[in-house]
């Protein structure tokens, strides 16, 4: 479906900004995930529009990357979670400048609120060189992680996967033959990984990487599990795995040209129940466009 | 009291089974931050770890690994407050960077430590402290002494 507003862009010349399409909120079960091709941005003077709704932090922010390419995806990132998250609000129109960020006690993003208490909206953003990407849940925390398909690493991938990663990801990794398909799963195990620290929300040190496994369900396409490596003080010591719920993930191609992990809080009531990522494409103010719906077990 | 006006030690970094050559100039009490004293032996080789604001020559080892990390062209400017994410770096490039500095600098970094790294001075400051040197010297115990009296704590 495509919603274009264009023609009433080029009316306004105030700074009014045209009304953001609204919304319908989330399911339990369900991961909005936007995403923005900077490429697809041409327009100097939409840029500039964008540029209107950032708060005088932000704009900073954008003033302190090194280089067009990079405080236009700044400002495009903004404005994909701005915009998002305002037309969001069904009860009544927000404007995007309106809406106040803070981070929680270890940096992690979120609304302020400010007096309305009890907003369920949760979002993360993430974004590659050529893609920006944000993801909306309602009433359980969110993680997600897009990168490049192709992104190519420095260092040798098992080299990389023994100092950073889990031992039995390294197994994996290392039963892996063809070096670019084992690049691949490289990649998306970085993607997956980055997904649960981000939507934990704790900061690095509370989830290092090595700490944890991701694995495929076996039978699956794209569900992961999650198991946690722990010391047991015992004599002699031992590490015990917990592999048991408690999020989920999903991972998937974006636009043909990335990898994305999505992972959620698992939501008690429901544990173990599928979840349903629904992805659009959009390009704020001018049109949306649905790309897929689809389930992970 | 003994003054350490332009004294310099050299230290033996013993990491792995390599040598690293570091020299830290004491001129004044300004130019070091911490000095801790472990326990004296009397082999004579005593364990100083010493921090010291990050040498020009480290944090420009730094640069020339985030340029080449990042893929920037060699006359990019970067100082020591470059922030890796106002040039594009992200976690994955942090994480990498890193590793090349753990290579190039035959230190060992924190995993949490590793993820919080976010400019060339940090990274630069991090190498300095990983640096643990042995002093040796041939002298006596009140060399030593000398040198405890000397140095503000």
């Amino acid at each position: 479906m495509r919603i274009s507003v264009m023609s009433q862009m080029h009316r306004s010349f105030s700074i009014d900004l045209p009304s953001l399409i609204p919304l319908q909120l989330p399911s339990r079960r369900e991961t909005h995930l936007w995403y923005v091709i900077p490429d697809e941005v041409k327009s100097t003077s939409l840029l500039k529009r964008y540029s209107q709704l950032l708060s005088p932090i932000e704009k900073d922010g954008v003033d302190q990357m090194r280089g067009d390419e990079l405080k236009k995806n700044a400002l495009l990132a903004r404005t994909l979670v701005r915009t998002t998250i305002a037309r969001y609000q069904t009860n009544k129109e927000v404007d995007p400048r309106s809406l106040m960020f803070k981070k929680n006690v270890y940096g992690k993003p979120e609304v302020d609120w400010q007096n309305c208490n009890n907003q369920p909206l949760h979002f993360n953003i993430s974004h590659t060189d050529s893609l920006i990407a944000c993801g909306v849940t309602v009433h359980v925390p969110v993680g997600i992680d897009v990168e490049d398909k192709e992104r190519k690493i420095k260092h040798d991938v098992l080299a990389f996967a023994k100092r950073f990663y889990s031992a039995d990801e390294v197994n994996v990794l290392a039963t892996i033959l063809d070096p670019e398909v084992q690049r691949k799963e490289f990649i998306k195990l970085w993607t997956l990984k980055e997904a649960y620290v981000k939507a934990l929300g704790k900061g690095f040190s509370a989830a290092p990487f090595n700490t944890f496994t991701i694995q495929s369900m076996p039978g699956t396409e794209g569900a992961y599990n999650l198991c946690k490596t722990s010391e047991v003080t015992a004599d002699p010591p031992e590490e015990t795995k917990k592999c048991n719920g408690g999020w989920k993930f999903a991972l998937f191609d974006l636009a043909d040209s990335h990898y994305a992990a999505v992972c959620t809080e698992d939501d008690q009531a429901n544990e173990g129940a599928p979840t349903k990522i629904i992805v659009r494409k959009t390009i704020p103010f001018v049109e949306d466009q649905l790309i897929s719906e689809r389930i992970f077990l | 009291m003994a003054s350490l006006s332009t004294t310099s030690l050299s230290f033996k970094a013993p990491i792995q089974s390599t040598t690293t050559n570091i020299s830290c100039d004491f001129k004044t009490s300004s130019s070091f931050q911490s000095i801790s004293f472990g326990r004296f032996q009397s082999s004579k080789r005593i364990r100083l770890q010493i921090s010291c604001a990050a040498k020009p020559e480290t944090v420009q080892k730094v640069s020339d690994i985030v340029k080449e990390q990042l893929a920037l062209s060699a006359d990019t400017a970067l100082t020591a407050e470059s922030k890796f994410s106002a040039l594009g770096a992200d976690s994955l490039d942090t994480v990498e960077i890193v590793m090349a500095l753990e290579e190039k600098f035959d230190i060992s970094v924190e995993e949490t430590d590793a993820q919080n790294i976010t400019t060339i001075q940090e990274a630069a400051d991090l190498i300095e402290d990983l640096t643990v040197g042995y002093i040796s010297f041939s002298g006596s115990y009140d060399w030593m002494r000398q040198l405890t009296e000397a140095v503000p704590l």
